[in-house]
């Protein structure tokens, strides 16, 4: 299985949390932790021949995508309808969103079955026990402030690896 | 088995074709549908543009291959499948660039199939209507009666 990249977002739509797995290993050592994201605009970005796409304009339109997708569903079957996921001929996404509207976004390609409870299983697990309860992170994490700390990366990788074999 | 609807959306956005064969969805008014159509194909165009890999050449699977075999086989798909947890939307775009949804059940199999069948009907009843102006709205009796048939029998 391929995983391509995982953001969370929170409720004020800011991406606070964003990493990158490439297929290709020439590019994976270049771990895109959300505060460093910023600096590789265009150098080495993601080399797929999309030009002018940064990373952090990948992550806006994830957002605005996954917020018009949320209302359409909504909209079409009713309050009680949650967007799960879509997938494209090339990839698929999965989404989560906590009751407290953060939104977790995880790309993946496309023969994955719905990740739903994994990204749960992430809120609950990992943002939760090493984000939330964390004494020294602040309340929000404007620019990504405090959540990608090691605990989290750590147990992100390790979760990655024991749900999700490779 | 159920089938909600199915619209058809134009290659420049527009709702063409509205039809609701089961109820279970909410009911909106047209402007809204024609808003969500509107909506829907500038989401069609970014989840083409988020493609994190470069796509495979020739992939006999997808529906878009078995359905129009494409020779521009190097572009990224836009959306083909949404799932929600009270229906799942099939996305079916012709080679034109005309956009066909079809929202079922969540656990509905064979889809391809039955889009396959109403891209038929389409190309039966409206392209070759002589009366039919491209990119406006459907008003096709034919094609109406066809998908009544259609859908009914396999509900």
């Amino acid at each position: 299985m391929v995983l391509y990249s995982f953001y969370i977002f929170d409720r004020h739509t800011e991406c606070i949390y964003s990493r990158r797995w490439t297929p290709r290993p020439v590019s994976s050592s270049g771990k895109n932790a959300r505060p460093q994201s910023g600096s590789s605009i265009g150098t080495d970005g993601d080399g797929q021949g999309r030009k002018g796409m940064s990373a952090a304009d990948d992550e806006k339109l994830i957002f605005g995508l996954v917020f018009s997708l949320r209302n359409m569903v909504q909209k079409l079957g009713g309050e009680d309808d949650t967007f799960l996921s879509y997938r494209t001929g090339e990839y698929k996404l999965h989404y989560y969103e906590t009751p407290t509207r953060m939104k977790f976004v995880m790309l993946t390609d496309t023969k994955q079955n719905n990740l739903r409870p994994y990204l749960h299983q992430i809120w609950a697990n990992l943002y939760v026990e090493f984000v939330v309860k964390n004494p020294l992170a602040p309340v929000e994490h404007p620019g990504g402030v405090g959540v990608a700390n090691e605990m989290f990366e750590r147990g992100l990788e390790t979760f990655i690896v024991a749900v999700l074999p490779a | 088995m159920v089938v909600f609807a199915l619209f058809i959306i134009s290659k420049a956005g527009g709702l063409i074709y509205n039809r609701e064969f089961h109820t279970g969805m909410s009911k909106l008014t047209s402007n809204d549908y024609l808003m969500l159509a509107g909506s829907f194909h500038g989401m069609h165009a970014i989840t083409k543009q988020l493609c994190p890999a470069p796509p495979q050449p020739a992939n006999p699977s997808s529906t878009a291959a078995v359905l129009a075999p494409s020779p521009f086989s190097s572009r990224p798909s836009g959306l083909e499948v949404l799932e929600s947890s009270h229906f799942r939307m099939q996305c079916f775009q012709t080679l034109t660039g005309t956009k066909f949804l079809l929202f079922t059940e969540p656990q509905q199999p064979n889809i391809d199939t039955m889009m396959k069948k109403i891209y038929e009907l389409y190309t039966d009843y409206v392209m070759k209507n002589p009366f039919y102006t491209v990119e406006m709205p459907i008003r096709c009796e034919k094609f109406d009666r066809g998908l009544d048939g259609f859908v009914k029998v396999r509900s």
